[in-house]
């Protein structure tokens, strides 16, 4: 396959179809550009159906890339309003000269730039005659569209402009462009008639104006295709190492996005493994072994099957002031995964403990976690929230159940009852104790992780979004029986 | 680069036409999928809601290009005893006795159990072999010699671990019967999957297929659909149908009417001789149209808003 202008356009598309998040493998470009070298680039809305059956996988991406294809190949500016506006602007430029303007003033300073032009030809200004001999300013002149494109694409890449990666670099990349461009030549000439011919002048600024306009699309389109992407990633990746509880509100949209998409992640990961039934298949060593008995005589049958297990999760909460955002992250990401994990039953405590499922069951999620901040929040007493789980709570708990609770273990310094602790773990199948305090705080103070941790089957740090990712993950593998 | 085994996919107008005279109204999109399709031997993945004419699509494609078409409908539990191929038990129970019979025979003049065994040995081993082989769907598709159209039917109902013994059929065209070989396609078929999108595909299987999403037509597309497929239906009766049902789909309903429910509602009106959409007819035959009870007293409750829309008031 020979690359084509087409098919670096296509490839560059794709660049910029994996900054907008939709994953386009090799395999993938292999069979778009394969796809497109059937379709043909001339009919736009067959190439952008085809491309989609290839590029797209499923109706949610469907979406962003038919968004992706109008933005990336916008189409041919309309030729009819180019010359129109083309015959408006010589039309401006003549009517003066038709005869409002009296007569001798237009003979003293009224010169216009194309009289001035072809009058350098004879050698008056050196900026002046440059300027007319340069193909940028016949092209901006003469309303080349083509060769002026051409010379922007040949300027851009001089000017490197397809290596920008930040939102701000885009004024720094348009100067580069516009001196790649010869620029430099045009301002020259303005300031050379600033002062000696205002009407030049004011072309001159016009034409200037135009081609800055140019030179920053330009640059926008590289900082679109090549950079919009990556500086997202670079925000989302940054955002989730960031410590929960230094999430400001305006980062909460892009917060709550990241939660989804990490969620979907997750709930495709270990929501695809389903129950798999075993009906009627022989389980030929138990079989045998009990055959043993009637002396080879399978007498009694043995049948495969898997136990279901019913997982669950308990979420126990901390909810005072220090340890509050920690929680609300935590129910955050549990309720994004509950289609792959629906039992799931939550509690608050700060001073006293409640349940608080139902309000996770009823609202949506983030006004379920103001509510719970609402009500339970205080002073923490982890002893009194201990009794008051085992006594609403122990009772349901099984092998089955994952226990996690999230909290700094600082119970200002009074017996946080770990006994209580204790016979949780001794009932449930895995306690995991989450602390957003970093490791070396443990036990300082008035901390009483150290003993938490033997009464724990994990106690880790979880002080940001990956981390969080990493317990919920390791949570659904272990409550789904992997 | 056209698929010679089915030309009659090798231009997206004239899929269209073919199509069109089959009674599948295309939009460009699926007509230029299938034709995509044939030419990069590739599978089609189409998601939709239910009714919008997946499997349709499917068998309009079989009867355009005059192949057969062998269909494998996934559902929970589905194995590859069921989809791809079995043994034939029976038989092979058979042969063990008919071998226990020639057994002597084979036998004779043996001398101690290594020769015995030596000799057993040269008998070959057609134990497993290809006559004992029980083709399934998906074997039986690439059994064919000269094309066939394989629809797998609601991927999405069939578990997790089915979608990962498709990928082999739907990148290579083979299977692998792990005591013969690998067992290549004959030639290759024109696959095509549907999904209700009750739940996310693995992406090895979406990586492997072309993706289409038919999504519910809009108002001139679906009446000319209804036209191809109920030609006795009155012009402005259609008309008014159509708009109805845009109407009520809407409506905050459990299950919105389909493409099938809209043609099925037309030839219960055909029936009913028919000539306008007036709201006795309309609530005689509901019914037909929305299949909850629910719905139906929601849409009863609007019908004024509706009939309207539908352009009859």
């Amino acid at each position: 396959m020979t690359a084509t202008p087409g098919s670096n356009q296509l490839l560059a598309f794709i660049k910029f179809l994996r900054g907008r998040d939709i994953p386009v493998s090799p395999a993938d470009t292999l069979d778009a550009v394969q796809a497109a070298s059937l379709l043909g680039y001339e009919q736009r809305d067959t190439l952008r159906d085809g491309l989609a059956a290839v590029l797209a996988k499923s109706s949610h991406e469907e979406l962003t890339y038919r968004e992706a294809f109008d933005l990336f190949f916008q189409p041919a500016k309309n030729e009819a309003q180019q010359t129109s506006a083309q015959e408006d602007a010589s039309a401006a430029r003549e009517s003066p000269d038709s005869g409002e303007v009296p007569a001798g003033e237009q003979d003293a300073v009224g010169d216009s730039l194309e009289d001035l032009l072809q009058g350098a030809a004879g050698g008056m200004d050196p900026a002046l005659s440059e300027l007319a001999a340069s193909s940028l300013m016949q092209a901006l002149q003469g309303g080349d569209e083509a060769a002026l494109s051409l010379s922007i694409e040949a300027a851009a890449e001089a000017a490197k402009v397809d290596q920008i990666q930040m939102f701000t670099q885009r004024g720094q990349y348009t100067r580069r462009l516009l001196d790649e461009l010869g620029e430099t030549a045009l301002r020259d000439a303005a300031i050379a008639l600033e002062n000696s011919h205002p009407r030049a002048f004011a072309e001159v600024q016009e034409l200037r104006e135009d081609l800055r306009q140019r030179a920053r699309d330009r640059v926008e389109r590289a900082y679109l295709v090549h950079a919009a992407g990556d500086t997202e990633d670079f925000l989302d990746s940054a955002l989730a190492e960031v410590r929960l509880a230094n999430i400001s509100p305006h980062q909460m949209a892009r917060m709550r996005r990241l939660i989804d998409r990490m969620a979907r992640k997750l709930a495709s990961r270990h929501g695809r493994r389903r129950r798999r039934t075993r009906r009627g298949q022989l389980n030929v060593p138990a079989t045998l072994r009990a055959a043993a008995a009637t002396d080879g005589v399978p007498f009694n049958t043995h049948w495969r099957h898997i136990r279901k297990k019913k997982p669950q999760v308990m979420a126990i909460c901390d909810v005072s002031g220090s340890v509050a955002a920690y929680a609300k992250f935590l129910l955050m990401f549990l309720y994004a995964v509950q289609d792959v994990l629906p039992r799931t039953r939550s509690f608050a405590f700060s001073s006293t403990l409640g349940e608080v499922t139902e309000w996770f069951d009823s609202l949506p999620v983030e006004e379920a976690v103001t509510r719970v901040n609402r009500v339970y929040g205080g002073a923490t007493d982890y002893a009194r929230a201990f009794l008051d789980f085992s006594s609403l709570a122990l009772q349901d708990i099984n092998k089955a159940t994952t226990v996690i609770i999230l909290g700094d273990a600082r119970n200002n310094n009074s017996d946080p009852r770990l006994d209580l602790l204790a016979e949780i773990k001794a009932r449930c199948k895995r306690l995991i104790w989450l602390n957003p305090e970093p490791r070396v705080g443990w036990g300082t103070g008035d901390s009483a992780m150290l003993p938490v941790i033997q009464h724990c089957h994990i106690a880790t740090e979880c002080n940001n979004l990956k981390q969080l990712e990493r317990i919920v993950d390791k949570l659904l593998s272990e409550a789904r029986g992997r | 680069m056209d698929n010679p085994l089915y030309p009659q996919l090798g231009d997206i107008d004239a899929i269209t036409t073919a199509f069109g005279a089959a009674g599948y109204i295309c939009t460009p999109r699926i007509a230029t999928v299938v034709y995509l399709a044939a030419a990069l031997n590739k599978p089609i993945l189409v998601e939709g809601p239910p009714g919008v004419g997946k499997t349709e699509l499917a068998k309009t494609c079989a009867e355009v290009i005059a192949k057969p078409l062998v269909r494998l409908q996934c559902y929970e539990g589905l194995d590859e005893a069921k989809a791809l191929y079995e043994w034939k038990y029976g038989k092979q129970l058979l042969y063990t006795q008919i071998l226990k019979e020639q057994l002597g025979d084979i036998l004779e003049g043996a001398q101690g159990l290594k020769q015995s065994i030596q000799r057993l040995h040269s008998t070959g081993d057609v134990f497993y072999a290809k006559e004992f082989l029980e083709p399934r769907p998906l074997l039986r598709a690439m059994e064919q010699n000269d094309g066939a159209v394989l629809l797998i039917d609601e991927i999405d109902k069939a578990d997790f671990e089915f979608e990962s013994l498709l990928l082999e059929v739907l990148s290579d065209y083979q299977v692998s019967i792990p005591e013969i070989g690998t067992v290549q396609a004959r030639s290759k078929p024109m696959v095509f999957l549907t999904s209700n999108d009750t739940r996310d595909l693995s992406d090895a299987l979406k990586r492997r297929c072309l993706h289409l999403h038919i999504p519910f037509p809009s108002i001139e597309l679906e009446g000319r659909i209804v036209t191809a497929r109920v030609p006795e239906l009155q012009e402005r009766l259609g008309d008014q149908l159509v708009r109805f049902v845009h109407a009520v789909r809407e409506l905050d309903l459990k299950k919105a009417p389909a493409i099938s429910e809209t043609i099925d509602w037309a030839r219960s009106l055909v029936l009913l001789h028919a000539n306008e959409l007036d709201a006795r007819l309309v609530h005689d035959t509901l019914n037909v149209l929305l299949k909850y009870e629910e719905d139906i007293i929601e849409a009863e409750d609007q019908m004024g808003k509706l009939l309207k829309l539908a352009d009859v008031l």
